[in-house]
């Protein structure tokens, strides 16, 4: 078979595979908590833990245990800290996956939807899966790389922002459509 | 048509018969009421069965002319099966305007970008073989789009209704396996097409029946009904989803703004 034929081979049973993918029903990544007040609760916690989270990884507590002798309890203390930072992580791809889901949400009731902001969303939700899993395969190999862990919570951050004034936009232009149809429905007439 | 093999005639005709009962199965309800293209496309296509019976059994006809003969009546068809696939990507799309019109961008810059390539891809290698290639081509495009519109569907979480999704699966599946049949084809039988005609003709007609088979099953499933009302639709699309947005912007805004706080707030 030549190169062009297998080429084309391929990309067929790729499209089949993409096919059968794209049927499947989606599934939930994370399940959202049963109580309406913890998934408030969650939400709050798991961005703005970072200060603590950066405390809890300082080598000043190491440096401490480990020039008092006690270099067992030092290296226990890591490994539970570096627990902690990976449940943090964790959490923060749960943030933002929940964030890009309501982009999502608020691009789809948009009655126009900007290409260039689609593929800027689309590049940041990359740009952060590639963190992440940076971020995860050097802590997993026991090392804390602060920065990175950093720059991830700025994503998040800024995400945020760009999804609050988005959402303003969308609520101001929906509530203008809703006074103009209540206009058109009581005929121009104001109505207590 | 006594020059064809008894399988490939017996395919022949349970294609036609199952094409009669798609089409039959798109009466009740007025089903093809809602997918007028799509009936189209299965009258079209039992039509040309009638008309390729006629043009095999004309023995005074030149083999050339009843080849291409038969292609003619394939771009027919195969136009049909474009606009019965945009149609219900619109229909099911019609309620996101932003992501319809994201969506035909995308579909455009795609199927160029495809076309492109089938022609780089083919340029030079068309004696003889010219229709394949561009029935290649066509299925390839055609496939590719359907499936960016796919993910694009998923990406947004769009719910599409079965009977939709499924429709959109047979033409994906029949494209698919299209290409597939016309590269192995030609890759494992080297010389001419013309020469291994039958195989062609039975395996894309089996494939053709497995469309048929799950248009059949999704046409079994109830069609989602008209929600919209007939009236002037800027202003009825907006008297609809303003309240069920602003509710829903003011739950998610209430949320990001409680969120966006705890952010700001010095540590």
């Amino acid at each position: 078979m030549s190169f062009p034929l297998l080429l084309l081979f391929g990309f067929a049973v790729l499209l089949l595979v993409l096919l059968g993918w794209v049927l499947r029903a989606p599934t939930r990544l994370a399940k959202s908590p049963a109580d309406p007040a913890l998934a408030d609760e969650a939400d709050r916690r798991n961005v703005t833990y970072f200060p603590q989270v950066k405390q809890a990884l300082a080598a000043d507590d190491f440096a401490f245990l480990a020039s008092r002798g006690l270099p067992l309890l030092a290296r226990r203390v890591r490994k539970e800290r570096r627990r902690i930072a990976l449940a943090y992580l964790e959490s923060l791809r749960n943030d933002f996956l929940k964030l890009w889901g309501l982009a999502r949400v608020i691009a789809s009731l948009s009655p126009e939807v900007g290409v260039a902001q689609e593929v800027a969303r689309l590049r940041l939700g990359l740009t952060f899966a590639l963190r992440y899993e940076m971020v995860r395969i050097t802590f997993l190999l026991g090392l804390a790389p602060l920065p990175a862990l950093g720059s991830l919570s700025e994503v998040v951050g800024r995400l945020a922002i760009r999804l609050e004034a988005t959402m303003r936009d969308l609520g101001e232009r929906s509530a203008l459509a809703a006074q103009l149809a209540s206009s058109l429905d009581g005929r121009g007439l104001d109505t207590p | 048509m006594s020059s064809f093999p008894p399988y490939v005639l017996l395919l022949w005709a349970g294609s036609a018969l199952a094409q009669l009962i798609v089409l039959v199965l798109l009466v009740p309800k007025g089903k093809f009421r809602k997918l007028p293209f799509f009936a189209a496309y299965i009258a079209l296509g039992l039509c040309q069965v009638a008309f390729l019976v006629g043009l095999y059994s004309a023995p005074e006809l030149a083999k050339d002319t009843i080849r291409n003969l038969a292609w003619y009546s394939e771009c027919i068809t195969l136009a049909a099966q474009a606009l019965a696939t945009t149609e219900i990507l619109k229909v099911t799309l019609r309620p996101y305007q932003g992501i319809w019109g994201l969506a035909w961008r995308t579909l455009a810059l795609t199927s160029t970008v495809v076309l492109l390539l089938v022609a780089m891809a083919t340029r030079g290698s068309w004696d003889g073989e010219k229709w394949f290639e561009i029935n290649r081509g066509y299925h390839l495009t055609f496939a590719t789009a359907v499936i960016v519109c796919l993910l694009l569907i998923r990406y947004y979480s769009i719910q599409v209704p079965a009977a939709y999704k499924m429709i959109l699966a047979g033409f994906c599946f029949y494209s698919c396996t299209e290409i597939l049949i016309n590269t192995v084809l030609q890759a494992l039988l080297k010389t001419s097409f013309y020469a291994y005609q039958p195989i062609w003709q039975s395996s894309t007609m089996l494939s053709f029946i497995v469309a048929l088979s799950i248009w059949a099953a999704a046409l079994w499933q109830p069609f989602p009904v008209e929600a919209r009302p007939r009236t002037p639709p800027s202003d009825s699309i907006h008297q609809r989803l303003s309240p069920e947005i602003n509710e829903r912007l003011r739950e998610l805004n209430e949320k990001l703004l409680r969120l966006w706080k705890m952010e700001a707030r010095p540590q």
